[in-house]
């Protein structure tokens, strides 16, 4: 075999022949023969379940109130402007395009905003914390949505308002889909009517930089934390173990469940999923004061 | 060997050895690919490593069989009773292509589909990655072109209309050759596709919202840790045979799958009677009600123009993404950051090594996951002076499209987003802007659609 021969050999048939069958698309498990049966088997059996394993049972009584602040341990990043290259006239404020809000952290308290802090399953609900009927207001004004967290109960109208003099359209993502156009100065009625087990984007498709964040929850125990960290969730059980969910835009840098791994969130059983555990009694008046590292979020 | 057999050997010498190479590769080649075995679906690897922590392989597993269970396999699908699903329809569409004696066909879903979305239904064929756009992922059961609300699912009708008509502008090609038995069993078969989809997004959700990994604790909360100093960690198992409220919730996600499924054809835009144009419209009405569209077309309250551009040729907007795209996007911003995070940590004085080797893990399984996807591509708004419409030419489909937006696209809509609900525009508006819009393409594209066009008297006719 001579020198070409043998170049042609491995440049095309030997790279085919070693790479053919490891195709990369061919990832993840396929299922087993075996386990598919008996699990066909079981959907087909008429054994009924209690149909109410997961959710949490009630054994306490009374009420609590849990509040405490998300400050912010190390030097906080600073926000760029949004590239607003469309509408620049509306869009900007002398020439200047506003600050994104991806971490927002209090100069003054390091307090860290928009943190989502909620009760995954409440075991009861509070007659303040049930589903209501108000309607709510959902802003936009210098193509930045107002409330960059925004969480509501079902049954609740969200009014989404465009204060701005041009044409916006907000993108709603997850299960209760909605994309609709708001025009300049006006107003368009929505009202999710599914439950969400983390925020949603927001996003508007006219100005792709816009972003924020929806929460419908199913009762009222949630809350974000305002502009000095604090948030409160009154009305909460007592007796029963609570478990909440936290979460925050830029959690570990690229958002998601804030995994929290300081010695008091360690007391809290603060897991990887960004949930922790806590039962309170009665009447309790809980203050969690929670030192967020900027480890938490990739910094 | 092939490198050591490189130089100093004479022809002749090698000639033997040459044969015997030759032979093994074509061997190779023959035999190499046929060991992978029957086709079977594979994992949406993007949603089980999206999660944070990602879907274990243990769970990934549990995850294919409960789907295998509820679904069957390429060649051998499966639907309950509950889904609605024909059974026999599915059949026809399975397996491989072959004929009968008779002339009827079977595995048609391989034989005209299976190239571009692939055997999965995800949209990833052979040669889905040449195409554009490339070729729709059914997984998440969201359709384009369809007459329902923007949330809504296609009906029955919809899918079938546009195996009949194909989608102009882009690969999909008309299937109306095919006897209208073949391609009721090819709707049926996208349909299950979708299912089985959207179950798989489901189930993912439900190991990571309810199950999961955990850290064992004794009964005073304490972790309990094995002989070696290693945590016990402790995993709920997705098993439906074990347990019966899993087998139970795992047949409500499916109902409530199927649910929005069923509920499709309550969710068709039918438009008022009263607002539908006329057929004996006179040449100044159209004109009027072209002049009307325009004005919503470039104005604040429709805002066509943000993306269609002020000359219609789609130039406007061009940033953002469709959903399915959007997914990977962020799938690979967020993998890319990660590494950008290890190697940061890695360069620090106080190095948590265990972490970083964790990290780098989950970083190795999202980075296997993004070399399988297709370069992105942005949404592009369509070029209203083509006069090709993708969901149908008909006045209606383009009434629907601007009523209802396009499901998965950033097109959003001037209508209600569901029945009862306040629309933007009204519906009188809409077929305002459908006028102005049908009347595009008439006019040549350089020049900007500031003036009505010329040609509306025989647009008219």
């Amino acid at each position: 075999m001579n020198r070409k021969q043998t170049i042609l050999l491995l440049m095309y048939i030997v790279p085919p022949v070693v790479a053919g069958c490891q195709r990369v698309e061919e990832l993840g498990p396929v299922a087993t023969a075996t386990s598919v049966n008996s699990i066909r088997a079981a959907f087909a059996s008429d054994a009924g379940g209690s149909g109410a394993s997961t959710a949490a049972v009630a054994t306490g009584t009374g009420w609590a109130t849990i509040r405490g602040r998300f400050v912010f341990d190390g030097t906080p990043p600073e926000m760029q402007p949004y590239s607003a290259n469309k509408d620049q006239a509306t869009c900007t404020v002398g020439g200047k395009s506003p600050l994104q809000e991806t971490l927002l952290v209090d100069s003054a308290t390091q307090g860290v905003a928009n943190v989502a802090i909620y009760i995954r399953k409440a075991p009861r609900v509070h007659e303040s914390a049930e589903p209501n009927e108000d309607k709510v207001v959902f802003d936009q004004k210098v193509c930045v949505f107002l409330t960059h967290v925004f969480p509501l109960t079902i049954g609740q109208t969200i009014s989404i308002k465009n204060s701005d003099n041009v044409g916006h359209n907000t993108n709603i993502d997850g299960k209760n889909g909605f994309n609709q156009t708001i025009p300049a100065g006006e107003a368009v009625d929505f009202k999710p009517q599914k439950e969400e087990a983390v925020p949603v984007g927001v996003v508007c498709s006219i100005h792709p930089w816009m972003r924020a964040y929806f929460l419908p929850r199913a009762n009222g125990y949630y809350a974000v934390t305002g502009p000095d960290g604090s948030f409160e969730i009154a009305n909460v059980p007592a007796g029963d173990e609570l478990e909440f969910q936290v979460w925050h835009e830029s959690a570990g840098g690229r958002g998601g469940p804030l995994v929290l791994s300081t010695a008091e969130a360690k007391q809290l059983k603060w897991n990887k999923k960004g949930r922790f555990k806590i039962k309170l009694a009665e009447n309790e008046e809980k203050e969690l004061d929670i030192a967020v590292p900027a480890a938490a979020f990739g910094g | 060997m092939l490198i050591k057999d490189f130089g100093g050997r004479t022809m002749n010498h090698n000639f033997g050895r040459k044969t015997w190479l030759g032979a093994l590769i074509a061997a190779a080649v023959l035999i190499g690919c046929d060991s992978v075995g029957p086709p079977a679906f594979r994992m949406n690897m993007v949603a089980a490593v999206s999660t944070d922590p990602p879907t274990s392989p243990q769970y990934q597993q549990e995850i294919a069989d409960v789907l295998g269970a509820l679904f069957g396999t390429p060649d051998e699908p499966f639907a309950l009773p509950e889904t609605g699903l024909d059974v026999s329809k599915l059949r026809q569409s399975a397996g491989p292509a072959w004929s009968d004696e008779e002339g009827y066909n079977y595995g048609l879903y391989r034989k005209h589909c299976v190239h571009c979305h692939g055997i999965t239904g995800d949209g990833r064929g052979p040669t889905a990655q040449f195409l554009n756009p490339y070729p729709r992922d059914y997984r998440p059961g969201v359709y384009k072109f369809k007459s329902t609300f923007n949330p809504a699912k296609p009906t029955h009708d919809d899918l079938h209309t546009v195996l009949i008509n194909g989608i102009p502008g882009t690969a999909m090609p008309s299937f109306s050759l095919l006897p209208g038995s073949e391609v009721e069993s090819l709707v049926e078969y996208v349909k299950y596709l979708s299912f089985r989809g959207q179950m798989e997004t489901k189930l993912i959700a439900f190991v990571y919202d309810e199950l999961g990994e955990e850290v064992a604790e004794d009964e005073s909360g304490n972790e309990i840790r094995d002989e070696d100093g290693n945590l016990v960690i402790n995993r709920p198992a997705l098993d439906p045979t074990q347990n019966v409220d899993q087998r139970d919730m795992v047949l409500e996600m499916l109902a409530e799958v199927i649910e929005g499924w069923n509920e499709a054809n309550d969710q068709i835009i039918a438009p008022e009677e009263e607002s539908i144009p006329a057929e004996d419209r006179t040449p100044e009405e159209v004109l009027a009600s072209v002049e009307k569209g325009r004005e919503l077309f470039y104005g604040t309250r429709a805002n066509c123009i943000k993306c269609h551009g002020p000359t219609g040729l789609g130039d406007g907007q061009q940033d953002d993404h469709d959903n399915w795209q959007k997914a990977h996007k962020k799938f690979l911003e967020d993998t890319a950051l990660m590494a950008e995070n290890i190697d940061r940590q890695a360069g620090e004085d106080d190095v948590d090594w265990d972490q970083l080797a964790e990290e780098q893990e989950l970083l190795a399984a999202r980075e296997g996951v993004t070399e399988t996807l297709y370069s992105l591509r942005n949404a592009i708004p369509r070029n209203l002076r083509q006069g090709v419409y993708r969901g149908g030419r008909r006045r209606l489909d383009i009434f629907r499209r601007v009523y209802a937006g396009i499901a998965g696209s950033p097109m959003p809509a001037t209508g209600p987003a569901s029945p009862g609900a306040k629309g933007t525009l009204t519906e009188a508006e809409i077929w305002n802007i459908v006028d102005y819009v049908v009347t595009l393409p008439y006019e040549p594209s350089s020049q900007p659609q500031r003036v009505t066009p010329k040609y509306t008297e025989a647009i008219a006719r």
